[in-house]
């Protein structure tokens, strides 16, 4: 029969936070041979002795676990490790520290509008607005979000990609007439965190006579 | 420009107070931010400071928000004067964090410029704090909170790993403060000014 072995050291792939007042934790399970195995998430918090158990395993679905409002800290530093254990023994993975401060991702923008604008005294313009992604509370100041989008003609190669800080409109001039063009919007939080998946694609066809 | 030319007791709005407030409290964010990533790329990797970096910051007896929830129900006052007992705290250590830094080995100029100038700029930032406290404040200003620093001594030890990890931690503590004071005055900010509807 085959040799049964203890299983291998698990391995934390990532945590994230999708509006910095919650976050998840995954990781990889270890291999263990074919037998039962069990995996605890276990964690420390800065300045405390007490090791915790991860406090939900099912919210976030298989080899996961969530941290809602009441377990998440900021400007504290997590230290997280993850132990499999089968009948012939345990292995721990390697310790994950973690800030939640810096691992904010949001959910892409959402109630993109394009609209074409024809002003008197100045050339026509496309004008954008975004909303924030409904989880993130800016209003409250506590998530200040920043944002980027990007447009190509749909038949281009090259984005061009534009900053636009914390403002939820753009007006874009010098588009080609006759030309449709695709575009897209991000965003991240100031200072740390990653960006958004881009929002889904939205066209827009700029007339001839535009 | 706000105050023109000659208007005797022009005074900034709350409101102007608090953009500016806010702005420099991003910048002094920004650039700790950028000091402890070149410090860490340069000194730090591969010595295990982040573990060791653990409840060591001299602020860390000031009890501050930790979360939305805790941030939004503190009364604005005791958040007003946490800011400001945390700005206090870092003017000693960046005092000597400006003139010690010059002592670490080939210390690139992009360091020791912005130790400088974070120091000056967290002076700006405690004086417009004190304007907006003042503004702020219905009684009499209560006793100064301020945490004192002892880290002079450990950021001129001989051994330079103990050395390093001495700068790495103020640099890591600094940040972290920053990031807190920046944002503590965005929530300040939305709730006085913009009545939670930023």
């Amino acid at each position: 029969p085959k040799e049964q072995l203890p299983p291998e050291k698990p391995i934390i792939i990532k945590c994230r936070s999708p509006e910095k007042e919650t976050f998840t934790c995954w990781w990889k399970p270890a291999s263990a041979g074919g037998l039962l195995t069990k995996h605890t998430l276990l964690y420390s918090k800065e300045g405390e002795e007490k090791v915790y158990e991860c406090p939900d395993y099912k919210t976030a679905g298989p080899n996961s676990c969530y941290f809602d409002k009441k377990h998440t800290s900021f400007w504290t530093i997590y230290n997280i490790t993850v132990r499999a254990t089968n009948e012939m023994g345990s292995n721990v993975s390697d310790p994950h520290y973690v800030d939640v401060t810096y691992i904010v991702q949001p959910d892409p923008p959402v109630n993109i509008t394009l609209e074409l604008k024809k002003s008197i005294k100045r050339k026509p313009y496309l004008v954008l607005t975004w909303s924030p992604p409904p989880q993130a509370d800016v209003r409250s100041g506590w998530l200040t979000l920043e944002y980027e989008l990007r447009l190509k003609p749909e038949e281009g190669e090259e984005w061009e990609t534009i900053f636009v800080g914390q403002q939820t409109q753009c007006k874009m001039f010098s588009l080609n007439p006759g030309k449709k063009y695709i575009v897209q919007i991000h965003c991240k939080p100031d200072h740390h965190g990653l960006w958004s998946e881009w929002s889904p694609e939205m066209y827009i066809e700029i007339p001839t006579d535009f | 420009p706000i105050c023109p030319n000659g208007s005797v007791n022009c005074q900034l709005s709350l409101e102007e107070l608090f953009d500016r407030a806010v702005k420099l409290s991003h910048y002094i964010h920004y650039l700790s931010s950028e000091m402890f990533n070149e410090f860490d790329e340069r000194y730090a990797q591969g010595r295990g400071f982040i573990a060791k970096a653990v409840n060591s910051c001299h602020t860390a007896s000031l009890t501050t928000p930790e979360d939305k929830e805790q941030a939004q129900q503190i009364h604005h006052e005791d958040l007003l004067n946490l800011i400001l007992g945390v700005l206090r705290s870092w003017n000693d250590p960046l005092i000597h964090l400006a003139s010690e830094v010059q002592r670490i080995k080939e210390a690139p100029e992009t360091i020791l410029w912005k130790a400088v100038e974070i120091e000056e700029q967290n002076k700006r930032l405690l004086e417009g704090m004190e304007k907006i406290v003042g503004r702020v404040h219905s009684g009499e200003v209560e006793n100064e909170i301020y945490t004192p620093w002892d880290g002079l001594p450990s950021l001129q030890l001989a051994d330079e790993d103990s050395r390093l990890f001495a700068f790495y931690n103020l640099l890591h503590c600094l940040r972290r403060d920053s990031h807190k004071i920046d944002n503590y005055l965005k929530v300040l900010k939305c709730r006085l000014i913009h009545d939670n509807n930023c």
